[in-house]
């Protein structure tokens, strides 16, 4: 889910686990996006740390 | 067959989810029930269950695997008088797995079913659906499940599985056998028994001409802690990804055609704006969610109030949980982007679906591919439309005229 809500940060390994592909801050233009995936995990398993 | 079930007196104390009005339009009763001073129901029916309908508490048995076990996942017992055979004990891991033995059982089948290796199957969906299509474009009418979301999943599972996609009306009688006509006891253990028998012959045959970049023969040379998985392991995930792929996403589909058939504005939004599509899936998904799972109360406990006995049968209603006003606002409404989405249409925890990037995908292609050909289209009939209910919710027929 957070792959699909945002790309830029998140993706998969090759057994389809989520990954996190940024490291440190989030960029400004990701932010957004950013917070809907985190609102959008059915596993709550995102937290924005500011 | 007469119907000689008793009229529900109680929906808290005595839901029945084979009624058949409860079977065509669920959401009345779970709202009901969720509302009520005991939003986790109890019936004596069918050997008894609970059905809580809160997201909260549907969410925390899901998480729960300790307490809340898969020994059993379906909302009926099993069927009685089922083990005779060799392979009589096979079951559906890992959907049937507890830990520890679930880790392997699902870690083997999980690189299928990523969303790299599912986006594979993209182009032969889209080439699948606009065949469908082209069977009644011309016609201006057809059976939005029967003729179009039926075949979809099937198709998609049978390559995927590499067995042979003539056989598609079997498998989907044989699925429909195990998931829709549950109180249908011998009906279920004949189907069940159809689907083991031919996954044995399908890996004896891989076992004698093993196949290149095949899924069933890479089961069968899987190796875990370096000995081969046991050849019921093999049967259990193969009849696994049959039954759960197949009639859970046609009910998806069939259902979001439902929607569509009699939402224009809908419709138009998709069309006039396609970056809508994943978030729409999504809510489609929320709305719609076809599934619902059971689990076996390990221990006496007390959840919520509700004093619950090992060997107790809760059903995890995660169409109910995607209705509960607390988690989603306007919740029976359909928003196509809608900002916050935490929807448990593939379940929650350890056995969240592990299918449900390929069904995303035959969702929406299959979606975008009808709305592409045929823009407008409306009910035939609204009551004339059918419905499968109890373990998977979903138009088994939908007649539109375009």
């Amino acid at each position: 889910m957070c792959a699909i809500a945002a790309p830029e940060i998140f993706g998969s390994d090759e057994i389809g686990n989520a990954k996190v592909l940024i490291s440190g801050e989030v960029p400004a233009a990701l932010q957004a996006k950013a917070r809907r995936a985190e609102s959008n995990c059915p596993e709550r398993a995102i937290s924005i740390i500011e | 067959m007469t119907d000689i079930r008793k009229p529900v007196s109680d929906l808290t104390t005595d839901y029945d989810i084979f009624d058949p009005e409860f079977v065509k339009n669920p959401y009345p009763s779970y709202r009901q029930i969720r509302e009520s001073q005991c939003p986790i129901a109890h019936t004596d029916r069918y050997q008894g269950s609970w059905l809580p309908t809160r997201y909260e508490d549907v969410v925390a048995i899901a998480q729960e695997f300790e307490t809340f076990t898969s020994r059993q996942i379906l909302v009926m017992p099993p069927a009685e008088g089922r083990n005779e055979g060799p392979y009589a004990d096979v079951a559906a891991p890992p959907i049937t797995s507890d830990p520890p033995d679930h880790h392997w059982h699902r870690r083997l089948i999980l690189p299928v079913f990523a969303p790299q290796a599912v986006a594979k199957y993209e182009q032969s969906t889209r080439d699948l659906c606009n065949g469908l299509i082209d069977e009644f474009i011309d016609k201006g009418r057809a059976d939005a499940a029967a003729d179009y979301a039926q075949h979809i999943p099937v198709r998609v599972i049978a390559a995927m599985l590499g067995v042979p996609l003539e056989m598609e009306p079997e498998f989907t009688e044989w699925v429909r056998g195990v998931l829709e006509n549950m109180t249908d006891n011998e009906l279920r253990m004949k189907s069940f028994k159809n689907i083991i028998d031919f996954f044995v012959g399908q890996v004896e045959d891989r076992k004698k001409n093993p196949r290149e970049n095949d899924l069933l023969t890479e089961l069968i040379n899987a190796e875990v802690e370096g000995k081969k998985v046991p050849i019921e392991y093999v049967l259990g995930v193969s009849q696994l990804m049959l039954v759960a792929g197949i009639d859970t996403t046609w009910s998806a589909i069939g259902s979001c055609m439902w929607h569509l058939a009699q939402h224009p504005e809908h419709r138009r939004q998709l069309r006039e704006n396609p970056d809508l599509w994943p978030t729409a899936v999504e809510e489609l998904l929320r709305v719609y969610a076809p599934v619902t799972m059971a689990r076996i109360v390990d221990r006496d406990v007390e959840f919520q109030g509700c004093p619950m006995k090992a060997g107790d049968r809760v059903l995890m209603a995660f169409p109910a949980a995607n209705r509960d006003p607390r988690q989603f606002e306007n919740p029976d409404e359909v928003v196509l982007d809608r900002e916050n989405n935490r929807h448990v249409a593939f379940g929650s925890g350890i056995h969240r679906c592990a299918g449900s990037n390929l069904a995303r995908l035959e969702l929406r292609v299959s979606l975008q591919t009808w709305l592409a050909r045929i823009p407008e289209f409306e009910l035939v009939d609204p009551a004339s439309v059918t419905w499968a209910g109890g373990q998977v919710h979903g138009p088994r027929s939908c007649m539109v005229k375009f």
